[in-house]
């Protein structure tokens, strides 16, 4: 059994991240969209925190000695699918970069030429 | 008439990137060429403006990957028949890019490298990069039947299938065996030509002795992937 002392610790622990998570989302520091899982995994730890029967029920089922250790296997979890969700979003912006990058640099040349071409027709007019 | 380009790509090559131009404009002179800043943190891109030198200023650091992609791009926008690869730190000899584009159409193939090790004369590189090199050869072989001598020569000449198949898709940073790999796998015929290379004027070179062991490992793998990856494809 999980001590209602540890209860409250991981519950304060969790509202506060939540809050936090939040008021960032509210002051656009932070993005709903990538938000939502941790608000998720927030929401799901929270329910077996406050629930303990339901929590050791689900330990027992997986084989876990204490449901203690099954809130942080959890976490850990969840934990590491965020993580590796970022490592997807991070190589997708990357190529997004790359893509950009490329179309400015060859943009910029083309409008080079275009100028070059504009200013020769002027100097070309005025005679 | 053939409509050819140079791809230049460039990071920090303010000591050499005038005499490759030079190089080029003397021996090669009815190819176009453009040179590819990676948004250097030296003079390159102001010496490059100053020259009317032809440049593709990317606005942030690429990496050679794709610096060099951006090259193909303009090759393909505009309609090129024939792009190739050549080093800003005047690694490469542009008296070779005639003979190597005669050669190109004469077998018609789709890409030609320029091959430090058939003739082996010139820089040579280090041993340990030799064994390198000559193990990503054995792996090439292994996988796709085909030898190729210097599968890391950043000189090569791509044809407008290549040009097209490289600005659609080409590797990040140590490119020059996965993309080969790429091509072998497409179908596209591969062939070298003898060069000989000098020992780089100026720059650094992209592989740092501590990033040799990360090199063989990412680039081995890539070879792998690119190899299962195709096969895929074709099913």
């Amino acid at each position: 059994m999980m001590t209602v002392k540890l209860q409250l610790i991981v519950g304060a622990v969790l509202i506060l991240g939540m809050l936090l998570i939040l008021i960032m989302v509210k002051k656009r520091s932070l993005d709903l969209k990538y938000a939502l899982s941790w608000l998720l995994g927030i929401v799901l730890v929270l329910i077996l925190d406050c629930f303990p029967k339901l929590l050791n029920r689900l330990s027992r089922a997986l084989g876990v000695f204490s449901p203690v250790n099954m809130i942080f296997f959890l976490g850990f979890c969840f934990s590491l699918l965020i993580i590796f969700t970022l490592t997807v979003i991070v190589s997708r912006m990357s190529e997004r970069i790359r893509k950009l990058s490329q179309a400015v640099a060859l943009n910029e040349e083309k409008l080079r030429i275009l100028t070059a071409d504009e200013q020769k027709e002027k100097k070309e007019d005025g005679k | 008439m053939m409509k050819s380009l140079v791809i230049i790509p460039a990071y920090n090559e303010e000591k050499s990137i005038l005499r490759t131009v030079q190089d080029i404009r003397e021996h090669a002179p009815d190819f176009d060429y453009v040179v590819v800043n990676d948004c250097s943190t030296d003079d390159t891109l102001a010496i490059c403006r100053r020259e009317h030198i032809r440049v593709l200023a990317l606005p942030v650091n690429l990496g050679i990957g794709g610096a060099v992609q951006t090259g193909y791009l303009y090759a393909m926008k505009n309609g090129y028949d024939y792009a190739v690869q050549f080093d800003g730190d005047g690694q490469h000899d542009a008296a070779f890019l005639h003979a190597m584009r005669d050669k190109m159409e004469a077998e018609g193939v789709n890409m030609m490298i320029g091959s430090r090790f058939i003739e082996g004369e010139g820089f040579q590189s280090s041993a340990v990069r030799r064994f390198g090199i000559r193990f990503f050869t054995g792996l090439i072989r292994l996988l796709t039947g085909k030898t190729v001598t210097d599968p890391t020569s950043g000189m090569r000449m791509a044809d407008k299938k290549v040009i097209a198949m490289f600005a659609d898709c080409y590797p990040k940073d140590y490119p020059e065996p996965e993309s080969l790999v790429a091509c072998l796998q497409a179908g596209m015929k591969v062939s070298e030509y003898p060069v000989i290379m000098r020992e780089r004027m100026g720059g650094v070179s992209s592989i740092s002795p501590m990033r040799s062991v990360y090199y063989m490992i990412k680039v081995t793998l890539a070879i792998l992937v690119e190899f299962f990856r195709r096969k895929e494809y074709r099913k």
